[in-house]
């Protein structure tokens, strides 16, 4: 399959990559700032996601109405999100509008009103997110695992904490507009029908005089304990299991993830076959990846009735006990199977590729091809996923779980 | 993209919209079959049975079929409403013959005691997962509330009573009586070879027996809600009141149907609508929504509402004079366009995705046994015009008396 994909990087410190997928109709572009949620200053958590959402209320000649108004006129589908790295503003349209909206966001990145009389509005809508969050179990039950796991400032909650997102003042959200709001490592991503060239020199039109500031260190702190149950009265218990892993930059991460995918990862996996087929414990479980540039965790879930919540924790630890070892050639062949696929369907999905090749610019500093990606998984085997979880089997387990009564972490595992 | 069709001798329609561009192939069955086909006896058996079709045929097992879908790369599912249960699998071209030959024996399930006795338990699990998390069961009381005795009150999951005291021999009669091959479509899109589809389809499901067709659309459909008020779930735990109602809107059949799904876009679309900006901008509601739900014989304009419980009335108050000022001063052109030009490219952007197009192009026949390409879909959009807002405004009041289920902490509001 011919690809094309491509990357500059301007003067400034601003990556823009982009691939061309000429059958598409739409165009994908999304703006990475370095501006997550790691930078939230102590007892402020909560700033970058505030942060974001101000961006949105007014920026050059429009306000928070009219900037809306604009980008859905021209029927841009608008998204602003915060990460724990980056305040992303991306949008998905029809690629003719792609000329008559970059100003938008470009006013949005560097020319944001952040009006205070705005703010106590932005403030109560994250909170109101925070509230509705309260209700939602199994987004408690993994917040609360990748807080215990992840060291500070890596696990904490992005979208804030409701006490200390009350304090966050006008001159918090503009002094984190000045520091982080800025174009060093910055990536610019799209894809769909796009020229290149044009693209590349309307951003550098639009951002390449903004001058960079220099980016600032995050420094990390002590991890959270191994072990926590959050008491919340309902019928089913949450459980969230993880443990280190390699990040996605390192070449391990394939054949960690690959084991992971066995875990995991599908109908076919061994949680689905042994907790759900075999013993109907549940109706969700699932094992996954999450990874920063620095550092990494294997992600598993699941819910189920309190009375059966201790068999399902049971049997999900003896299922990652039992993984170093048992792996099996189908069960891998099934692994690159569905990795294999899903690659190749991406391209049919312009919000879907630009967000992979902004990803992979962020974490490797390079673009790899779908030839080079499926070769990789091609690659990929037995013996070689073996040999790495031999040298690194699961271990150091975090478990969290959120119901009516704590569990016991039974079965052994090495510490 | 052309679209082709071929009726099978027993009746199974085989539809496709092709596209060379596509890099994949997504292929699905459509029953014509849900909750409003069911009675009290059977109450959530559409959705118990989707799952017991991946449980296995006499001859293959339920995890040959998980085994199967995931070595051919395929992302496969089902999901089952109140009118239609739906099978799929998108995968790519080349395995377009092992998708089809997997999904159409799944068709013909075993139906076996044991698998029955177990899967029970997932639903039973799914049925609490729901029963816990917002809207804590608002949404199903609410349409039982609206739809009174008309079949479409019923609920897709059912309860735990209903699942716990299903017979399997209740399911098995279910499956020959709606699995009939009249009342199934058998629908893909993107890259297929469509001979080689029907070659399949004749070879897998020519024998599948006739039945009789079902009736489902009602001489006398609801046009306003059977239980008009408010009900109340107490739920203790939870943080925020969750509040819906419905009132009457158009059905699918209806020619203000489009009409219908610009205003309610306009009204309470997640951005940039008046529900928006009078209650989520300002931090007041946590969510705040107006959408049209269109079904065989009636519709619904549904409004959604989550917020501090103390809150709740106000807010119920504040969207009642957000449509009441909608309904006597009518709608301004340049936000009509907004939203037309917001519906217009977001069938755009959805046509371009095989697997969005499979469910349109399926329900679409299923239902109407009609074709509607993206290009058709965009000038049905791009007709509808203000005034024909403005007659939907009229003519299906969004302050009529509504069906009102508000689920939360408290007792009373």
């Amino acid at each position: 399959m011919k690809q094309s994909l491509h990357s500059a990087t301007l003067g400034n410190g601003i990556t823009i990559v982009g691939e061309r997928l000429p059958e598409l109709e739409s165009v994908a572009v999304a703006f990475h700032a370095p501006a997550g949620a790691i930078h939230d200053p102590e007892g402020k958590c909560g700033l970058a996601t505030v942060t974001g959402e101000m961006c949105l209320r007014g920026a050059g000649l429009r306000d928070s109405r009219r900037l809306v108004e604009d980008l859905e006129s021209a029927g841009v589908q608008l998204a602003q999100g915060v990460s724990s790295t980056h305040i992303s503003v991306s949008g998905a349209m029809v690629a003719r509008q792609l000329p008559e909206v970059l100003p938008i966001y470009a006013d949005i990145l560097r020319r944001p009103l952040l009006p205070a009389d705005e703010l106590p509005a932005a403030r109560q809508m994250v909170l109101q997110n925070l509230a509705g969050i309260e209700d939602e179990p199994a987004h408690r039950t993994l917040a609360a695992l990748r807080r215990l796991q992840s060291p500070a400032p890596w696990g904490m909650p992005t979208e804030g904490i409701s006490h200390e997102v009350e304090s966050i003042e006008i001159d918090d959200v503009r002094g984190f507009v000045g520091r982080h709001l800025q174009p060093s490592g910055m990536i610019v991503s799209v894809a769909g029908r796009i020229e290149w060239d044009d693209f590349v020199s309307r951003i550098e039109a639009l951002l390449g005089d903004w001058q960079a500031t220099a980016p600032q260190a995050v420094a990390t702190g002590p991890r959270g304990p191994v072990a926590l149950h959050v008491p919340h009265d309902a019928q089913q218990t949450h459980i969230a299991v993880g443990w280190p892993q390699p990040p996605y930059r390192d070449d391990a991460s394939h054949e960690a993830t690959a084991a992971l995918a066995v875990l995991g990862g599908g109908p076919s996996s061994r949680f689905f076959t042994e907790i759900r087929e075999r013993r109907a414990l549940c109706y969700t479980v699932s094992a996954g990846y999450q990874t920063s540039r620095e550092f990494a965790h294997a992600v598993c879930y699941s819910g189920t009735s309190a009375d059966r919540a201790q068999e399902t924790l049971d049997v999900m630890l003896a299922e990652i006990a039992r993984l170093p070892g048992t792996i099996t050639r189908d069960e891998v062949d099934r692994v690159k199977a569905r990795a294999k696929s899903g690659l190749i369907m991406q391209q049919e999905s312009s919000a879907a590729r630009a967000g992979a090749i902004a990803r992979q610019w962020y974490h490797l500093k390079a673009l790899r091809t779908l030839a080079e990606e499926l070769e990789r998984y091609d690659r990929l085997d037995v013996a070689g996923i073996e040999a790495w979880l031999a040298d690194h089997p699961p271990r150091d387990l975090t478990v969290v779980s959120l119901g009516r009564e704590p569990l016991e972490v039974r079965h052994a595992l090495p510490a | 993209m052309p679209f082709l069709h071929e009726r099978l001798a027993n009746g199974l329609d085989v539809v496709a919209e092709t596209s060379d561009a596509a890099v994949s192939t997504s292929i699905g069955f459509f029953v014509a079959t849900g909750s409003r086909d069911e009675n009290d006896d059977v109450s959530g058996v559409s959705h118990f049975l989707e799952h017991m079709v991946f449980k296995g045929t006499p001859g293959i097992s339920g995890d040959e079929i998980n085994h199967r879908f995931d070595a051919m790369g395929a992302s496969a599912n089902a999901f089952t409403s109140e009118e239609d249960t739906v099978y799929y699998a998108s995968v790519l071209p080349e395995q377009q013959h092992e998708a089809v030959e997997l999904l159409a024996a799944m068709m013909r399930p075993a139906l076996r005691d044991a698998d029955f006795d177990t899967e029970k338990l997932v639903i039973l699990e799914e049925i609490r997962m729901y029963d816990d998390q917002p809207p804590f069961g608002a949404d199903d009381r609410c349409r039982a509330s609206y739809f009174g005795r008309h079949p479409l009150a019923r609920s897709v999951l059912g309860t735990v009573e209903s699942i716990t005291r299903l017979p399997v021999e209740a399911m098995r009669d279910y499956h020959r009586r709606c699995y009939a091959p009249g009342n199934t479509v058998l629908a893909a899109s993107g890259a297929i070879d469509f001979p080689a589809l029907v070659e399949s389809a004749q070879r897998l499901c020519g024998d599948w027996e006739p039945a009789a067709p079902l009736e489902r659309r009602l001489p006398h459909p609801p046009r306003q809600a059977a239980h008009p008020g408010v009900e109340r779930i107490v739920k203790a735990s939870a943080a925020l009141d969750y509040a819906v109602w419905m009132v009457a809107g158009p059905d699918e059949f209806h020619a203000d149907r489009h009409a219908a799904r610009l205003l309610a876009m306009l009204l309470g679309d997640a951005s940039g609508s008046r529900l928006y900006w009078g209650l989520i901008d300002t931090g007041e509601a946590e969510q705040a929504a107006c959408l049209h739900q269109d079904y065989l014989d009636a519709g619904l304009f549904v409004t959604q509402l989550s917020c501090d419980a103390a809150d709740v009335e106000t807010l119920r108050e504040r969207i009642a004079a957000i449509y009441a000022t909608a309904a006597t001063e009518g709608l301004e052109r340049a936000e009509f366009e907004r939203a037309r030009n917001k519906l217009a490219s977001r069938v755009v952007l959805g046509g371009e995705k095989p697997r969005r197009r499979l469910f349109e192009v399926g329900l679409d026949w299923s239902h109407a046994r009609t074709y509607r390409s993206v290009s058709d879909q965009l000038r049905l959009v791009e007709a509808v015009t203000l005034d024909d807002a403005h007659r939907v405004l009229n003519a299906w009041p969004l302050d009529a008396p509504a069906a009102v289920v508000i689920a939360g902490p408290d007792e009373v509001g």
